[in-house]
């Protein structure tokens, strides 16, 4: 009897630990800060010499517009992050738009924006220890440097026209897809939220 | 005897597997501690900002904004924080996995010839600080934030666990056989 306990017990622990090994299992892992928002800011506005924070709490109005347009807020508040030169100029403006996916988690960027709202610079701020190696190999396709320019109403989407998962890679022609989408919602938040 | 079988007088292949589980176990457990510490934090106002949402305002009509000046050096990092699914996530897969490491230590505690209330006191133990951990961080996540201890105590009480079942499996592993009654 006890030979029969011990080998049940046995069997039923090996087949949870089977079914639990075998089970597919959709995980989203820690994040990961690949920039610290702090250089993102200082790098992405690097004339300035006094640096301010613009904290917009999105009322109705706005946050009915941003979600016709397909970026609904997640958060309450959106933080602008201004940088001030010697002369008392807005040298430029940094914020940190942010996609959460359902199965990957979430990707942050930093995008920078010269005064009269042209895309200066991006840089990929968080990701996931199991998307980071895609986002880096998106970087690495020199993604970001295309951002470069564009301009508060443009089009974001645009500069992965002639690419594909061909081209890429699945995985990080997906998270160059997902990059985009953060900074065209960055641009939409720059329109609609702040007015200097 | 008391107990399932005696770890003491068990094959040597036995009392080798019970030692590396135990070590290896707590090497797991190291990566726990300081993974606790980098995520959530030790103290219960941390383990708190973690856990309980951030209380809903209503949304005003109009956008309001306010602007301030910014130390750059001083910008501190954001501190993580668990929704709900990621909650759900995090309890599927470690209250199996506790419900499993909480298995495999009953079968050295049926090993180790304690008396009976105290085996099934660290038994109940080893399953119910796992339960007791998440059921914490729900609490929390459903806004009562004073929680936090249930939490943070239930982790300590786990690793108690683990260090009472790792000193009674060496004792009884390095000990060797019971000499026979002459």
């Amino acid at each position: 009897m006890r030979t029969y306990t011990i080998r049940g017990a046995a069997l039923l622990l090996a087949l949870a630990a089977g079914a639990w090994t075998s089970a597919p299992a959709p995980h989203i892992t820690p994040t990961v800060v690949l920039t610290k928002q702090a250089d993102a800011i200082r790098n992405g506005i690097p004339d300035a010499t006094q640096f301010f924070v613009k904290t917009v709490t999105v009322g109705e109005d706005d946050f009915r517009m941003l979600s016709e347009g397909g970026f609904r807020p997640d958060e309450e508040e959106v933080k602008f992050y201004y940088g001030k030169g010697g002369d008392g100029s807005v040298r430029g403006v940094v914020l940190f738009p942010q996609l959460n996916t359902a199965q990957h988690g979430p990707v942050e960027v930093g995008l920078a924006l010269s005064p009269d709202g042209t895309i200066r610079s991006v840089v990929v701020t968080k990701a996931t220890v199991e998307t980071k190696p895609w986002v880096q190999a998106a970087v690495a396709h020199g993604l970001l440097d295309r951002f470069v320019g564009i301009r508060v109403d443009g089009n974001p989407q645009a500069v992965l026209d002639g690419e594909s998962k061909d081209t890429m890679g699945e995985m990080p022609y997906y998270f160059a897809g997902l990059i985009a989408r953060d900074v065209a919602r960055g641009l939409a938040y720059y329109r609609t939220l702040y007015a200097e | 005897m008391n107990g399932l079988y005696s770890l003491r007088n068990a094959d040597f292949s036995v009392r080798l597997g019970a030692v590396l589980f135990v070590l290896v176990l707590g090497y797991s457990y190291m990566f726990a501690f300081l993974m606790v510490r980098e995520w959530a934090g030790l103290t219960p106002a941390d383990v708190a900002a973690t856990y309980v949402p951030a209380a809903e305002s209503d949304r005003p009509e109009m956008s309001m904004s306010s602007t301030e000046a910014l130390d750059l050096g001083s910008m501190e990092a954001e501190h993580h924080t668990v929704d709900t699914s990621l909650l759900i996530q995090d309890s599927h897969i470690h209250i199996m996995i506790y419900a499993i490491v909480a298995a495999l230590q009953t079968l050295l505690i049926l090993g180790l010839e304690w008396r009976p209330g105290w085996r099934n006191l660290v038994i109940t133990a080893a399953f119910g600080f796992g339960a007791l951990d998440f059921s914490g961080q729900w609490l929390m996540r459903f806004g009562i934030g004073g929680f936090a201890w249930l939490t943070i105590a239930s982790g300590w009480g786990m690793s108690l666990v683990y260090l009472t079942v790792l000193v009674g499996t060496l004792r009884a592993a390095i000990s060797g056989p019971r000499p026979a009654a002459s």
